[in-house]
């Protein structure tokens, strides 16, 4: 084949990408579609959860919630989870640039990224630790609170998993584990953060907005 | 390659059209018996949707029988002609037909057709269950591990284990649920809901036939729910009318004496809303809900006196109100059809003030 | 030939062959082969349901009398809801799908296993854990209020809830992988020229059975996580006093319930459709109106789910919309019957016990399928929810239907899976025993119910003794039957004949290869040309080879056929 592997344009990239054996487009054709596939029980999941928030919220006359004491809790803060969110999706881009420069084969660049991703994934779920300690709703206390701990516990979890697979991934692709023209583990890991980012964007809206 | 050699087609088969005949027929005769099957001898309809929820019963069951006889008889017929004989070779085949597009449409169409009016007769029944009256008579049940509790209007105290209703009354019957879920179910009403907590739903019939049925917990709620159960009493008027002012005596509550000049018309108003409107309009006597229009009961020339042939005045109004009525209509001066029945005072949970009330409103309306 | 050629000669990732495993563990305990997985589904299953069997029998025996004590009440609440809870999630949705699914799906489609043999291993071991956990909660006091443990109750229940929580929690996720990994294996697995025209309708039944598996279930997990939380932390989702609400929990868990029970019928659906062509020796009639119908009845069975709480407390307006399209689902089932008859109709039957068991199945879950129109009418559910006409509906579709498909698979394929034949004769005693003792025990609920004997009770009034009684002796020949099933399955283990590769002369991939196959399944993978239900034809795949370990103990074809002689 006359690409060579120092190629780095789009259409190499394509190309180079058709040369690989055929065993192996079979295969990460499979595992695409089942990645996608789990990613789609997983959304379901999420919105029962959501389901549940909509309906409690919907069947009491006054959101937030009167306590037992007889006082309205209070609405969430918007302007510290705006922050957080924004860091959350910068995650989003650094992960795209990762896997943009894992593609142009450009290493150091991709474990920049992907620390950075790393780093921010972590920031948010510290400040997630943060914002559990601030807010006056506490989770047994109300149904404001059990939507909003179970629901954020929830993605926050996801968020959790999600840093270790990507730790997971930077040291597989360090070691040589994957190529410039086989690397399912990182298509997964980008799919999995970006999923993650768009369940934060329904849950912000939701809890935050609404 | 070789082929196999099918069986010759000799039209549908020998015997089906008899066989359709015959199946036809039983699924006739067995309509007959569905549609004239007295299910009340088996389980009473003691109350008004009883008879339509039968009905569509009924339906259904004329429906689902003759699919099942159609089903199960060609199935039986098939397997009877089309077996495989003993004189058939290792090799024998079926007729290769793969697929009939026409009969295919049909069998997607007729059964469709079938839902259809499965469905329309359903949501008609339907209509007719929201529009069931209620309103005489609204009372309250309260469901407990493992008992029930019934309040009634102005009762202080609740009744358990024992619920009468008078017959004729349109019921209102509220159900929620002071622990966990449980069900309230008469069967010779056909009606049940179930009683949740936090929420109340809302039973709506006319009981008509005096007995005494089951109300029966169908929400599996704990240790004794196989025992939850409770005795409804459709009684006469006049056994509710004493049951209910015994269990006022019971409580100590008695009401204070009759005084129809402290009747205020304002307060009869609202309560003829409330309580009458339901059956009584303020038109004039012919424009009928279920009982005469009371608007121009003073005033009308056709009509000089009251329903029991008394003349109108406070004291007659009042002995309606207090007694009910369900003779014969003598408004006109001479013995007139049968008007139907109108509840008496404990039916309609009155008071003496309540009357007093009603009796001073009426005779305002002009 | 065209079609291998087209794929440059080699026909996909999975077309080259492992060596084998080695040792007991690999080979039988940790196996990544779907056709013993498939095995271990079908064992852990049988055992499952042996346990939820006996478990209905101490229900029918405490219902012997008015008062029964044979448990105390709460020991029986536990029972009844242990029976339940095993049945559709130990028994019936694990043999369906992990068992023959996993067996014969990937057989039928040419493929020389599913598309993630590890996550199928690690499906499955979850199964019996779940299992374990489920019924071990009786140690601790065993839930008490059904398989659908609506709250208050639940919250409140014994211990062994919150272990049915974890416990149905796990099955949810192994259900989940399943449904992933045969979505992907039916979708991109399947041999070259096996369209999805082509392909057989078990598999069509098992892709719409994995689609159902794969959204549903996790809408069951999210209100069991919620159940659990309320239970363990005393978290607000259900507690009205808190502003919860008890009807969310039955939204969720209908959600996925509904669903569920397409999940357990589907697979026998398939199955059915494909004893009949064999045992009528013509084609399935109707096929892509079958194909079809299943996938239809897939995502309909997602619109329904609240005909299971028109009592509850929904507004009285969404009555209406759950009522009709309930009612709609009768016409995709009512296709299926008929194009079922029509495939006997010209046939030449032979009656196997796999065909007595699927000729059952349609009388038994037409019947079944009526009364459930019945109940999809509100009015008429106003009368039936929560009785016994409700409990003798669920048995008739799903003992009649599910487990009687399920027993219909096991005569079909279990030369296919073990290499042995089972006796014809016994098959064909437990079939009559089974479908007689089976509408005795259950057609008398109907009018149980009808005539106000509730649900869920351990004593109910004097009047309904004589037709429980009925129902419990029936019962326990039922019960009986079973014992001629498992005695045939074990002496034909010890001494049942040797199985040849197509004892029926069936015309799907499986019954290409020995019986049993060897662990890679085809040797090469076939070229498929056109749907396997053309007996009058040859067999039509291409590259078919045959096995050098397979025995040849056919008789000589007759010259010029291509047709394996009949066994």
């Amino acid at each position: 084949m006359a690409v060579s592997a120092l190629n780095t344009s789009h259409e190499a990239v394509a190309a180079r990408y058709q040369s690989v054996d055929p065993a192996y487009a079979d295969q990460r054709d499979q595992r695409l579609f089942g990645f996608v596939l789990f990613l789609i029980s997983d959304v379901v999941l999420f919105s029962a959860f959501i389901f549940a928030y909509l309906y409690l919220r919907n069947s009491v006359p006054n959101w937030p919630p009167i306590n037992k004491d007889g006082v309205q809790l209070p609405r969430f803060d918007v302007a510290f989870a705006a922050i957080n969110s924004c860091v959350l999706f910068g995650s989003g881009a650094t992960m795209h640039f990762a896997m943009e420069s894992w593609k142009h084969l450009n290493k150091a660049a991709f474990n920049l990224w992907m620390l950075a991703t790393i780093v921010l994934g972590i920031a948010f779920l510290g400040g997630q630790a943060y914002e559990y300690h601030s807010v006056q709703v506490t989770w047994a206390g109300s149904t404001m609170g059990a939507t909003f701990f179970t629901l954020t516990g929830m993605h926050g979890f996801h968020v959790f998993i999600g840093v270790i697979y990507l730790i997971v991934l930077y040291i597989q692709a360090n070691r040589g584990v994957y190529t410039g023209s086989k690397y399912f583990g990182l298509t997964a890991g980008t799919l999995y953060w970006h999923f993650v980012d768009v369940i934060w964007v329904a849950l912000f809206y939701l809890f935050y907005l609404m | 390659m070789a082929q196999l050699t099918a069986p010759q087609q000799k039209g549908l088969g020998p015997g089906f059209w008899p066989l359709t005949i015959v199946l036809t027929i039983l699924n006739a005769i067995v309509s007959y018996f569905i549609v004239v099957l007295p299910i009340d001898q088996y389980l009473p309809e003691a109350a008004a949707p009883a008879g339509d929820i039968d009905a569509l019963f009924r339906f259904m069951s004329v429906i689902g029988n003759a699919i099942f006889v159609y089903v199960v008889g060609y199935l039986l017929y098939f397997c009877w002609v089309w077996r495989r004989r003993a004189s058939d070779g290792p090799d024998a085949i079926g007729i290769q037909v793969h697929d009939n597009p026409t009969l295919e449409l049909w069998w997607t169409i007729v059964p469709s057709i079938l839902v259809i009016m499965i469905a329309i007769f359903s949501v008609r029944i339907w209509i007719n269950l929201q529009n069931s009256l209620g309103d005489v008579l609204t009372m309250e049940s309260i469901g407990h591990q493992f008992k029930y509790e019934f309040r009634y209007p102005r009762l202080k105290q609740s009744v358990y284990n024992d619920m009468h209703i008078p017959v004729g009354t349109p019921i209102t019957l509220h159900v929620t649920s002071a622990d966990v879920i449980h069900s309230f179910w008469v069967p010779e009403v056909r009606l049940k809901y179930d009683m949740v907590p936090g929420l109340v739903q809302t039973l709506r019939f006319t009981p008509e036939r005096i007995g005494k049925y089951r109300i029966i917990c169908t929400e599996f709620c704990g240790t004794n729910h196989g025992n939850m159960v409770a005795n409804l009493y459709i009684d006469s008027q006049q056994d509710f009318g004493r049951w209910l002012a015994a269990q006022f005596k019971a409580q100590g509550q008695g009401s204070g004496p009759l005084n129809l000049n402290a009747g205020q018309a304002a307060a009869g108003q609202q309560l003829f809303g409330e309580k009458c409107s339901t059956c009584h309009s303020v038109g004039p006597f012919t424009q009928k809900i279920v009982g005469p229009g009371l608007g121009h009961l003073t005033t009308d020339p056709n009509y000089p006196n009251l329903v029991t042939g008394k003349p109108v005045n406070a004291e007659n109004i009042a002995w309606i109100l207090v007694n009910g009525y369900q003779g014969p209509d003598n408004s006109q001066g001479k013995n007139g059809p049968s008007i139907g029945v109108m509840p008496n005072r404990q039916a309609n949970a009155l008071s003496n003030q309540d009357i007093a009330n009603l009796t001073a409103y009426l005779l305002s309306l002009k | 030939m065209a079609v291998a050629a087209a794929h440059g000669g080699a026909i996909g990732h999975h077309d080259h062959i492992h060596p084998e495993p080695e040792g007991f563990v690999a080979k039988y305990i940790f196996s990544l082969d779907a056709k013993v997985i498939g095995i271990q589904y079908m064992i852990a299953g049988l055992l499952f349901f042996i346990i939820s069997g006996l478990l209905a029998e101490v229900v029918r025996i405490q219902l012997l009398t008015p008062n029964g004590a044979i448990v105390s009440n709460d020991t029986y609440n536990g029972v009844y809801s242990l029976h339940a809870s095993g049945m559709v999630w130990m028994v019936i949705i694990p043999m369906m799908t992990g068992g023959f699914g996993n067996y014969i799906m990937p057989l039928m489609i040419g493929a020389r296993d599913v598309a993630f043999p590890w996550l199928n291993l690690l499906s499955f071991w979850m199964f019996p854990v779940a299992g374990v956990i489920l019924f071990s909660s009786f140690l601790i006091g065993a839930p008490d209020a059904g398989w659908t443990e609506y709250p208050p109750i639940s919250v409140q229940g014994p211990p062994g809830t919150t272990m049915w929580c974890i416990a149905i929690f796990l099955i949810g996720i192994s259900s989940t992988l399943t449904g992933i990994n045969f979505m992907v294996t039916i979708f991109k697995m399947r041999a070259p020229g096996m369209t999805f025209t082509r392909m057989p309708l078990f598999v069509w039944a098992q892709l719409a059975t994995a689609m159902l598996n794969m959204i549903a279930t996790t809408a069951l997990a999210g209100a069991l996580l919620a159940l659990f939380l309320e239970r363990v932390f005393d978290v607000p989702f259900y507690d009205p006093a808190r502003g919860g609400s008890p009807l969310l929990w039955q939204h969720m868990f209908w959600f996925y319930s509904h669903p569920a029970v397409y999940i357990m019928i589907l697979p026998a659906f398939g199955i059915v459709s494909e004893v009949f062509p064999t045992f009528a020796r013509k084609p399935i009639f109707g096929y892509k109106m079958i194909a079809f119908s299943s996938i239809a009845i897939a995502l309909l069975g997602f619109m329904v789910w609240a005909h299971h709480m028109f009592t509850s407390g929904l507004a009285p307006w969404l009555q209406l919309p759950f009522m009709i399209l309930t009612m709609v689902i009768a016409v995709p089932t009512g296709i299926k019957i008929f194009s079922w008859l029509a495939t006997l109709w010209g046939g030449k039957i032979e009656f196997h016990p796999a065909m007595l068991f699927a000729l059952g199945f349609i009388v038994v879950f037409t019947f079944g399928g009526i009364t459930g129109i019945f109940l999809s009418a509100v009015p008429v559910d106003l009368h039936e929810h929560g009785t016994y006409f409700v409990v003798a509906h669920i048995h008739y579709v799903l003992f009649g239907g599910s487990i009687f498909g399920a027993f219909a698979g096991i005569y079909y394929w279990w030369p296919k899976m073990t290499g042995r034949m089972l006796n014809r004769s016994l098959g064909v005693w437990h079939f009559w025993l089974t479908f007689i003792s089976f509408n005795v025990t259950f057609l008398p609920m109907h009018w149980l119910g009808l005539l106000g004997m509730p649900r869920r009770v351990a004593q109910y009034r004097p009047e309904f003794q004589f037709w429980n009684d009925v129902c419990s002796i029936a019962s326990f020949v039922l019960a009986a039957s079973t014992l001629i099933l498992l005695y045939n399955l074990a002496t034909s283990l010890v001494r049942g004949k040797r199985a040849p590769a197509n004892p029926w002369n069936a015309r799907t991939l499986e019954w290409t290869i020995s019986s049993p196959p060897p662990y890679y399944n085809f040797k090469t993978i076939p070229a498929v040309l056109k749907n396997p239900y053309n007996f009058g034809e040859p067999l039509p795949y291409i590259g078919l080879d045959p096995q050098p370990d397979a025995p040849d103990d056919r008789p000589p074809a007759a010259p010029g056929s291509a047709l394996p002689a009949h066994a």
